[in-house]
């Protein structure tokens, strides 16, 4: 259990830094960057301590982990066509 | 005649199929938050008018509270199975109530949350403070779902409960909640700073 606690701790910790971030007023890219960051060390710590994927088969982790990885990744296409309609408001009279 | 022998394969995986279950559902929900929050980040990036509404209080100190309450309930499940695993049934089904309890409580914030924001006059389609009306969509929507999953999860929580204390489900059945329950926490752990401490004023 000590383990689950220390664990649980350190996800707190993140939280903490995570709002710290926040009020410090960074840019929004640097911001949003630094968030995802703790995010994803966040969900890390989760996947491989409180959900056991630490304890799994290897096979099997990578199974889980690189199905969601390539969804992710394939869903950032959208992301040039929402710059594209940010340019032409912008740019509209 | 000849008789049909039955041979027993050990699981590619080295897990049983139930867990296998979870986990290939868990790997779908995640995709669907994924696509939420991919939807919210393309309205938000093409929307100049974006509003940030949330205010440090009460808005984001009530999502920190919500948060802790959120990370200390998957240590309580935790606690719930090991002491299951120890054969220790009433500790663990203490355990389990003290998970329905946050998870509850979780949710009771939640709504307090949403019922403040509609007295704003917050609505999926419209913004009180004059900026982009998808404002409401994405935050309703996405918020929506996950307080959707934390109900089910406490419901679904209870009836492994009533089941394990009848000794019709083993600490396996536990585990496999469990890992549905850790997924709603790692779900809110990209909500809370993507939706709320990116739309601080």
């Amino acid at each position: 259990m000590k383990r689950y606690v220390i664990v649980w701790l350190g996800l707190l910790a993140i939280v903490a830094l995570e709002v710290v971030l926040t009020l410090a007023h960074l840019r929004s890219g640097v911001l949003l960057a630094g968030l995802l960051g703790l995010a994803i060390i966040e969900a890390g710590l989760g996947l491989m301590y409180f959900m056991h994927l630490r304890y799994e088969r290897r096979s099997f982790t990578w199974s889980l982990i690189l199905a969601v990885v390539i969804t992710v990744v394939l869903m950032d296409h959208f992301w040039l066509d929402a710059f594209r309609l940010l340019h032409q408001r912008l740019s509209a009279p | 005649m000849a008789e049909l022998t039955v041979t027993s394969e050990p699981s590619p995986f080295g897990v049983p199929s139930r867990k296998l279950g979870i986990w290939m559902f868990i790997v779908a929900d995640a995709a669907t938050f994924a696509a939420m929050l991919f939807a919210y980040g393309y309205v938000r990036v093409a929307n100049p008018d974006w509003t940030r509404p949330f205010t440090v209080w009460p808005t984001i100190v009530n999502g920190i509270v919500m948060t802790v309450v959120l990370l200390t309930s998957s240590l309580t499940i935790i606690a719930a199975l090991l002491a299951a695993q120890a054969g220790r049934r009433t500790t663990a089904l203490r355990w389990l109530g003290a998970t329905m309890l946050l998870g509850t409580l979780f949710a009771a914030l939640h709504l307090r949350e949403w019922v403040a924001m509609i007295g704003d006059g917050w609505r999926l389609f419209r913004n009180p403070l004059g900026g982009a009306p998808l404002v409401g969509a994405t935050f309703f929507s996405i918020t929506g779902l996950h307080l959707l999953h934390v109900i089910t999860g406490v419901i679904v929580i209870g009836v492994i409960a009533l089941g394990y204390r009848r000794g019709r489900f083993d600490p396996g059945h536990l585990e496999v909640t469990g890992l549905y329950w850790h997924f709603v926490d790692l779900v809110w752990m990209f909500v809370f700073p993507l939706v709320y401490l990116l739309n601080v004023r």
